[in-house]
């Protein structure tokens, strides 16, 4: 194998962390990641006795090579976005971690915690207020959105 | 002459003698020192570094007509025991010993029998990381050397391992000994932290102080890698760059580095010096580095620590020559900006300029672009143009033959597609999202309305939060 630069070396590491030891209803496609350890596809069960039970969700982790002092780009893919005041139908999700607040301390493992927590922690399903205006005028990146995290509670 | 021929031929007598006793050991890396005297004398000496002090001082005893016993050699702050090897000493090419003459030779042999050897050390060797950090892990002596210190070396170029030297903080002379071992970064990195006694000239330097303070120690470092240069030749301590005798691992990529770069945190994040090359650089990229008002234009521990500012800026000699170009470029940009000034607009000209508040027309020495301190567009008379100037409906305009009409393509682009911050006029581009912009320039952070072009309000949020 050539050598790996910094972040591969990094992601690497998170991966087969994430392998052997996944949090709670999530798994990794590791062959996709293996093949390209800058794009992760990552599935996620709505945990039991929350509003989003028996529902499968999957997770698009996408890395630059300053990974991890630039944070992944993650957003919800595939035909079940989970309903959400927090994720946009186009699957952003508003998530102050993911921009503002990222710290190369964090990976992959806290991502998808805080992401369970924040589906687990919700009262009622519903998009969010702005969504049909920030769908049509967002970018594809939602790194590039300066969000306004208005709200810690759900 | 005679003497010179005499020593030779003892030194010559020496070596064989050295060769014959050993048969095994063949000397092929004799090391060429100095020794230089309090009268200011040098002595170049070519010594096997197996020897001990003792040899040293037989060998400089009959060139400065003194006996053996009546000196004492310093070195790195410490007079060196005679039982000690000058290859523990840490001794590079061209290093300068001092020699001293025992003003009581009778009163200090008594005092050196009660001291024990291990003080008699220079301090290169006894201020390791062991003495610095409080954990006893490497209680076992490693085989092979560890660099303790990491210097920049202004001679090589580069990132190289150092070493500890000690002078006195007034005279300079490195014939100085120390009363006590530096035991922290502190004690070596700020001034008059340590006490002890100039050997050269003390009637000298107490006399300069008038005795109202006591002769201290001054540190600095030398790089361990080129032939010394002489008393002059220094480098710049990077005093975060440490062996990682804990085995913490890198905060980035989290593999275990030997030598790593501590964050000024007090949570010990540590990285390997790749992964904090590559923090340096996406940052200095981003133009997110800060204009600290003590330590300049630096970086913060990347967890977001507080109060963790980089303080020595010869770190980022670590990025490679181009972007420490860069660096020192924008260092001066934010620099030129925080002080009221502006940069000249030109492209490829960027030079600083700072000019009294309420001129407006002004000349950049540099390249002689005369432009307008407002709309940093040509100099005109009369309230600034809200537009750009463009061809009518024609295409035609009056064509002034002075004035160059071609413009540089990308830098056309950047006008066509970009707002300037209204703060700082750094241009910005919007691809997508609110109105609501926050110029990404660190030193700036403006809150501004895209629609607007001026500060962001709640007016802005209730008619045009979104397009």
């Amino acid at each position: 194998m050539s050598a790996m630069s910094p972040s591969e070396r990094r992601l690497q590491k998170e991966l087969m962390s994430l392998i052997k030891d996944p949090p709670p209803g999530v798994t990794v496609d590791a062959e996709q990641a293996e093949q390209n350890l800058l794009q992760w596809t990552i599935f996620m069960e709505g945990a039991s006795g929350t509003l989003y039970e028996g529902e499968r969700f999957q997770l698009q982790f996408k890395f630059s090579n300053k990974y991890p002092f630039d944070s992944p780009e993650v957003t919800f893919v595939g035909s079940n976005i989970p309903v959400h005041p927090h994720i946009y139908s186009n699957g952003h999700i508003c998530l102050s971690i993911l921009t503002d607040d990222w710290s190369p301390a964090l990976s992959v493992q806290s991502v998808c915690l805080s992401i369970v927590s924040m589906l687990s922690s919700c009262k009622e399903k519903q998009r969010p207020h702005d969504n049909a205006f920030y769908v049509k005028t967002c970018s594809k990146n939602p790194k590039k959105t300066k969000w306004w995290y208005h709200d810690d509670s759900v | 002459m005679f003497r010179f021929i005499a020593s030779f031929f003892t030194k010559l007598i020496q070596m064989m003698l050295q060769v014959l006793s050993s048969k095994k050991h063949i000397i092929h890396n004799l090391l060429s020192i100095y020794v230089k005297t309090s009268g200011g004398q040098t002595v170049c000496l070519d010594i096997d570094p197996k020897c001990d002090v003792s040899h040293i001082k037989k060998l400089v005893a009959p060139q400065i007509n003194l006996q053996p016993d009546e000196l004492k050699i310093i070195f790195a702050g410490k007079e060196l025991a005679d039982d000690y090897v000058i290859e523990e000493c840490d001794l590079g090419q061209q290093s300068i010993l001092h020699v001293v003459k025992i003003k009581s030779p009778k009163l200090n042999e008594v005092f050196r029998c009660s001291t024990p050897k291990a003080n008699l050390s220079p301090l290169t060797e006894s201020l390791d990381y062991s003495t610095f950090s409080s954990e006893d892990e490497n209680t076992e002596k490693p085989l092979e050397r560890k660099a303790h210190f990491y210097v920049y070396c202004p001679n090589c170029k580069g990132l190289k391992q150092g070493k500890l030297r000690v002078r006195c903080h007034f005279c300079k002379s490195g014939a100085f000994t120390v009363h006590s071992d530096p035991q922290d970064w502190s004690h070596v990195l700020q001034p008059k932290q340590i006490t002890g006694t100039c050997e050269n000239d003390p009637e000298y330097c107490q006399e300069l102080l008038q005795n109202c303070e006591p002769t201290f120690a001054e540190f600095y470092f030398k790089c361990s890698e080129h032939v010394s240069l002489g008393e002059c030749d220094q480098a710049v301590p990077l005093d975060l760059i440490r062996p990682n005798l804990r085995h913490i691992p890198c905060l980035a990529c989290l593999d275990v580095p030997e030598t790593m770069f501590t964050f000024p945190c007090q949570k010990d994040h540590i990285a390997c010096l790749d992964c904090f090359r590559s923090y340096c650089l996406s940052k200095l990229l981003e133009r997110q580095f800060w204009q600290h008002p003590e330590h300049g234009y630096t970086l913060a521990c990347p967890n977001g620590c507080l109060n963790s500012f980089i303080r020595e800026i010869h770190h980022f000699r670590l990025l490679d020559d181009d972007n420490y170009d860069r660096y020192q470029r924008f260092a001066t940009e934010e620099f030129v900006l925080r002080s009221g000034g502006l940069l000249c607009p030109q492209p490829g000209c960027g030079m600083g300029i700072l000019a009294e508040p309420d001129c407006t027309r002004i000349t950049c020495q540099q390249c002689k672009y005369v432009f307008c301190r407002n709309c940093l567009q040509g100099f005109h008379i009369g309230p600034c143009d809200p537009v750009e100037p463009s061809l009518d409906a024609q295409g035609n305009c009056d064509v002034d033959l002075n004035c160059p009409v071609v413009e540089d393509p990308s830098r056309t682009t950047i006008k066509v597609i970009t707002k300037p911050c209204p703060s700082c006029k750094t241009p910005t581009e919007r691809d997508g999202g609110c109105m609501h912009m926050i110029c990404t320039r660190s030193g700036c952070q403006f809150h501004w309305c895209w629609v607007c072009q001026t500060e962001w309000t709640r007016e802005c949020m209730a008619d045009h939060w979104f397009a």
